[in-house]
């Protein structure tokens, strides 16, 4: 297993994720291939549809990769209290998510935490 | 008494956590919820009414025209109403070919809750303009005009159409034709023709609550015309439209390229 990155079994609870007015999120993101990403920060993109937040995950031979989580819209985050800097590039975190169907690093995300463990609001994607 | 009390503490314990404000600090992972503006959570009491004697339907709505048809009708209902082609066409679509995901406008018919939208009357007495300004989906605006003109006799076909409205009583009717048939007209994708003649009744039915009755008329699609009710419901006094620019970062319909950072410029089909 690489570090860093975990792959869980099913998270049932998870599968509750309604269907986004957006996307159908499903069509994008496999509810069978739940992850668990620890990294930094390097991107975020404050755009619409959906926001992108880039995170570098560093395995033991010190190789990067960068994975491509997206969030719901802009109006949605400030709505949730966001803004912009709320996890600014350099922040170390956790992110819970579901893989892509054609390219696992682009993924959804579920859960964000910050390295403390503390949790950001996540509102469903789509808008 | 003590039933009483012991259900009214009840009441306040399960209320209380969703009467604060979310802030991204303090809070933790919320899946489903929506994502509009907060709804207003005023005492219900009736619609206000403006001098010239009209309903004040002005301010920051959310939802309204959400469910997809087959939902409200039944499939079976909806299925009867089809003429072949119609049914053929419906069966064959793929979600992910819905032009919405490419930005495009989701025509009259749909107005997702996880958006807020704004009806503005103008001028806000013996309005001539009602306009209706979308945040979502390709953060547009629909014009109804309500200075008594009619119909062009051969409108060119647009994703709004041409709309013209009146009161009848306390409820604001819109009529709408010159539509094309690009949009898909839920998420369901319920087919139409440029026959589509829409008439939506909206009726203010409490100061929180707009509903929206409309008649859907397209002989090109349906054997005869039926109706489908949509509730859309107030934002919260200080709640805003946000900029919100679908075609800026959409990266839906390009997901092979194994680089994940590489943007995704999406065309329309």
């Amino acid at each position: 297993m690489k570090p860093g990155v975990l792959v869980f079994g099913l998270a049932l609870s998870a599968l509750a994720v309604r269907v986004s007015a957006h996307h159908s999120w499903t069509a994008e993101y496999d509810a069978k291939k739940p992850v668990t990403v620890k990294g930094v920060v390097s991107k975020v993109e404050w755009t619409n549809p959906h926001t992108h937040f880039y995170v570098d995950v560093t395995d033991a031979a010190g190789k990067v990769t960068t994975w491509n989580f997206e969030m719901a819209s802009t109006p949605a985050l400030e709505r949730g209290g966001w803004s912009r800097k709320t996890l600014p590039v350099g922040t170390p975190v956790i992110v819970e998510g579901f893989a892509g169907r054609s390219v696992a690093e682009r993924a959804i995300v579920t859960s964000f935490k910050g390295a403390d463990g503390k949790e950001f609001f996540v509102p469903k994607l789509g808008n | 008494m003590k039933k009483i009390l012991v259900a009214a503490i009840a009441v306040i314990g399960l209320t209380a956590p969703f009467l604060s404000q979310p802030r991204a600090q303090e809070l933790p992972r919320r899946l489903g919820g929506e994502n509009g503006p907060r709804r207003a959570t005023e005492a219900k009491r009736a619609a206000p009414k403006l001098a010239d004697g009209t309903v004040d339907l002005s301010g920051i709505w959310t939802g309204g025209g959400d469910a997809p048809i087959p939902r409200l009708l039944g499939k079976e209902k909806l299925d009867a109403l089809m003429l072949p082609w119609a049914k053929q066409k419906m069966a064959s679509l793929k979600e992910a070919d819905d032009p919405y995901f490419y930005c495009m406008p989701g025509g009259p018919l749909r107005i997702t809750g996880g958006f807020a939208w704004r009806l503005v009357q103008h001028p806000s007495e013996h309005a001539k303009y009602i306009f209706m300004l979308q945040e979502g989906n390709a953060h547009s605006f629909r014009q109804i005009f309500m200075d008594g003109r009619k119909h062009p006799d051969d409108p060119s076909p647009t994703w709004f159409g041409h709309s013209i409205g009146r009161w009848e009583g306390n409820t604001l009717v819109v009529d709408t034709v010159g539509l094309n048939d690009r949009f898909w007209l839920d998420s369901a994708g319920t087919p139409h023709t440029e026959q589509l003649h829409l008439i939506e009744r909206y009726t203010r039915t409490d100061y929180n609550t707009l509903q929206r009755v409309v008649t859907i008329d397209d002989p090109g699609t349906f054997t005869k015309p039926f109706e489908v009710t949509y509730t859309a419901k107030l934002g919260e006094p200080n709640s805003e439209i946000i900029e919100y620019f679908c075609i800026e970062n959409n990266q839906w319909g390009d997901r092979s390229n194994t680089d994940a950072t590489a943007p995704s410029i999406p065309i329309a089909k």
